[in-house]
């Protein structure tokens, strides 16, 4: 049993969180052989014969998507790794302006620039949008999470490797959550950083913008159990990713506008910061964009046009 | 054009290339450093509520994510008025040593140490960690052991140990309680001893380590706690490459000493001293600039260290040894931390409510090096100017320059062995670069090397 571990566009973190099982990846690798992971080891072209390819980041210049299409062609199977390579993830933002004000902005503007800085040319080119690895190539596994965690790995690679299919909870964030709802009668929306949330109750019912009722989960609810909003780094929830008319956005509104009895529409007008706050790992997502009623298409628009 | 390339430069974090230029006669004629990748993060933060920075800004990088939540926290209690309560300050101290633990260890025993136990002339597949397993079982399992320490302190303190979530403005949202504390005392203590053992090991390092090896002449930067090694507390020290004393600086303050600029043959932009002086930052810098590190083991190895390498130095390799020093002590720092009641304290944040500055400034050493977030918002606090500096820009001079100087030696006759190849890796490692941190990444390459030969030599 051969594996590889491939980086795109992200931060190396699914890797560690690879490293991340210690000691029990002594006995993964008495059972497979890692022979490519350029983060560990030496091995430079990823070989031909892969069983098993972990795709680790989203899609967003020429040589991500070379490297993509040559590893899909090494490998029996392709397990897109970490919420990157699912929905896109973090990179997912640079879609909010073009890369020509990109480029000014990081080399010219930042304070520390100067306007006189060349602007690096002899490098690849950005493709013209983010893709995640599954808009682009086959994908036989998708295993999201930022990054996967350590309890959900151990289960999962060693199922993997054997060949083994393991059952596993689809449920979101909520089902993983501790808290009860309180009361809802005073209802106002709070910026995420605004007062200190009690312990025992619901966030969203608490006024914070979480969303781990339209998060999925395999998290323990990390964020909302160590009292800090979810904010969906584990990608949509299955309901959001199989019906059409589901989105993360209004599918937030509907469920305050439920709890609350306030009517959508100024909930709506209410909302702060869409792109950061409610769509930061899955913007870079085409089958989110594609959403009829996704805002995604709007806030690259938006954003690129300034 | 001729081209050997290797590709990726690998066990390090991020995808570079090296261009090395040949003249007809097969000599290096130039190389460089170049980084292919740039994720834009200064550019796509403006326009977010400032409030989800500390989430958003540690996918920059998931070795040393700790180190962007904790300077964006920073940034922000500023931007909201407050300073954080003592418990709130422990936690974030120890969330740092749960990084430094875990970062240093994947360096020292997992990415680097394969050069120096493995050696270059052993094949590709086994020069790695898992061929450490192999030969050297034993420290393998006690590096798996250590590291995971560090993550375990980040996930008690963090919430999650890559990507930690708890460091919010005015604190950290959730307090450590008695049971995870004492689990975390006990792990630590382990990991000491493993620490204090492994010098043994590290020292054998000292011992043969060529100082000339990719060495260059610059200045350095970095906090010191007036002569005590510490990465949150103090002023960044600046000292020329005589060591004389610069100055130092706080808060906005680092724009009058620091500059960027850019070639276009990378994304990775290179900082300098304004006036035109290269610096350095990191583990070597650090050690440069104490007096002490203010724990046992700890100073007693840096006292070995400067018998070796004298006070003041430049030496590139001194790096892996300087990095060594800085994890036995975040081990010696986070049992003392561990034992000390303030870290399960119930206070641990103070409420925020409105922006009372538009800018805020978090100035943390990150494993790696000086890092700065520095963010000025509107009334509502919403992002309108980023700058992010981070460690790796700041060595990015220094790591081209050895990087030449070493593709010189090794390249011979228009060609280059796997070993020589192993070596230029080896001057770049050393700095422990985090490309994915040095350039806010877009989109990535691998690091390569490459060799490229002018036309009439390749006719030839």
């Amino acid at each position: 049993m051969k594996i590889a571990i491939e980086e795109l566009a992200g931060c190396s973190g699914c890797t560690i969180s690879v490293l991340d099982l210690h000691e029990q990846i002594l006995s993964l690798i008495q059972q497979a052989e890692i022979v490519y992971s350029p983060v560990i080891m030496d091995v430079k072209e990823p070989p031909e014969g892969i069983d098993i390819a972990f795709v680790t980041g989203a899609v967003r210049n020429e040589e991500n998507q070379e490297r993509l299409k040559t590893i899909r062609k090494r490998s029996k199977k392709l397990v897109a790794l970490g919420t990157c390579a699912c929905y896109g993830g973090i990179s997912g933002l640079s879609m909010l302006s073009n890369s020509v004000d990109i480029f000014r902005c990081v080399y010219q503007e930042v304070e520390t620039g100067k306007a006189g800085n060349p602007l690096p040319q002899e490098v690849p080119s950005f493709l013209y949008r983010t893709f995640a690895v599954g808009d682009i190539a086959k994908v036989d596994y998708y295993i999201t999470g930022c990054p996967p965690k350590e309890k959900y790995l151990q289960t999962i690679l060693p199922a993997l490797v054997k060949g083994d299919t393991v059952q596993l909870s689809k449920k979101s964030v909520c089902s993983e959550c501790d808290r009860v709802m309180g009361s809802v009668d005073k209802w106002h929306l709070r910026r995420r950083h605004e007062g200190i949330p009690d312990r025992e109750h619901c966030l969203l019912g608490q006024g914070y913008l979480c969303l781990g009722s339209v998060t999925f989960g395999r998290c323990g609810a990390a964020c909302p159990h160590h009292n800090i909003p979810c904010q969906g780094c584990n990608g949509p929830s299955l309901d959001i990713l199989r019906e059409p008319c589901r989105d993360i956005f209004n599918m937030m509104i509907r469920r305050i506008a439920d709890l609350t009895g306030i009517p959508q529409k100024s909930l709506e007008k209410e909302m702060y910061d869409v792109a950061h706050v409610m769509y930061p790992y899955t913007i870079g997502s085409l089958i989110m964009e594609d959403k009829e009623i996704s805002h995604i298409r709007d806030l690259i628009k938006e954003g690129s046009s300034q | 054009m001729t081209q050997i390339s290797i590709n990726p430069v690998t066990r390090i974090e991020g995808h570079a290339q090296v261009l090395i230029d040949l003249d007809s006669t097969g000599n290096v004629q130039k190389a460089h450093f170049k980084v292919v990748e740039l994720r834009g993060f200064e550019k796509f933060l403006v326009g977010a509520a400032v409030e989800e920075a500390p989430r958003i800004t540690p996918r920059i990088c998931g070795i040393c994510p700790t180190s962007h939540h904790v300077a964006s926290a920073m940034a922000l209690d500023q931007i909201y008025g407050v300073e954080p309560p003592p418990t709130g300050k422990a936690l974030r101290e120890l969330l740092m040593l749960g990084q430094y633990i875990h970062s240093h260890a994947l360096h020292f025993f997992m990415l680097a140490a394969p050069d120096y136990l493995i050696g270059h002339e052993a094949s590709r597949g086994e020069r790695n960690v898992l061929g450490l397993v192999k030969v050297n079982p034993d420290l393998a399992k006690k590096a798996i052991e250590v590291r995971k320490t560090g993550q375990r302190i980040t996930e008690a303190v963090g919430g999650k140990p890559i990507h930690p979530a708890t460091a919010v403005p005015g604190g950290m949202s959730h307090h450590l309680d008695d049971a995870h504390k004492s689990a975390l005392y006990d792990m630590v203590k382990g990991s000491l001893a493993i620490a204090r053992d492994g010098w043994a090991i590290a020292r054998e390092l000292m011992e043969k380590t060529d100082i000339t090896f990719a060495t260059i002449t610059t200045g350095f930067m970095g906090l010191s706690n007036q002569g005590t090694f510490s990465f949150q507390d103090g002023s960044v020290q600046v000292i020329g490459a005589d060591r004389t004393a610069i100055g130092s600086f706080r808060g906005t303050e680092y724009l009058n000493y620091i500059e960027e600029y850019s070639e276009a043959w990378s994304y990775l932009k290179f900082c300098r001293r304004i006036g035109g002086e290269y610096y350095r930052v990191g583990p070597l810098a650090r050690l440069n600039l104490v007096n002490r590190m203010g724990t046992p083991s700890a100073d007693e190895a840096l006292k070995e260290y400067r018998a070796k390498f004298g006070e003041f130095v430049q030496s590139t390799l001194a790096y892996n040894i300087a990095r060594y020093i800085e994890f036995l002590w975040a081990c010696e720092r986070a049992l003392q931390l561990l034992g000390d009641p303030i870290v399960t304290g119930d206070k641990t944040r103070i409420a925020v409510d409105t922006v009372k500055n538009r800018r805020g400034v978090g100035i943390i050493e990150a494993p790696r090096g000086t890092l700065i977030h520095d963010y000025t918002v509107s009334e509502g606090g919403i992002i309108e100017k980023c700058n992010l500096i981070v460690a790796t820009c700041q060595n990015n001079y220094a790591i081209d320059r050895g990087v030449e100087q070493i593709a010189r030696g090794v390249v011979a006759n228009g060609t280059l062995t796997e070993s020589g190849t192993n070596r230029i890796e080896m001057a770049i490692r050393a700095y422990d670069p985090c490309l994915s941190c040095a350039t806010h990444a877009l989109g990535q390459m691998p690091l390569r090397i490459q060799i490229n030969q002018n036309l009439e030599e390749c006719r030839r």
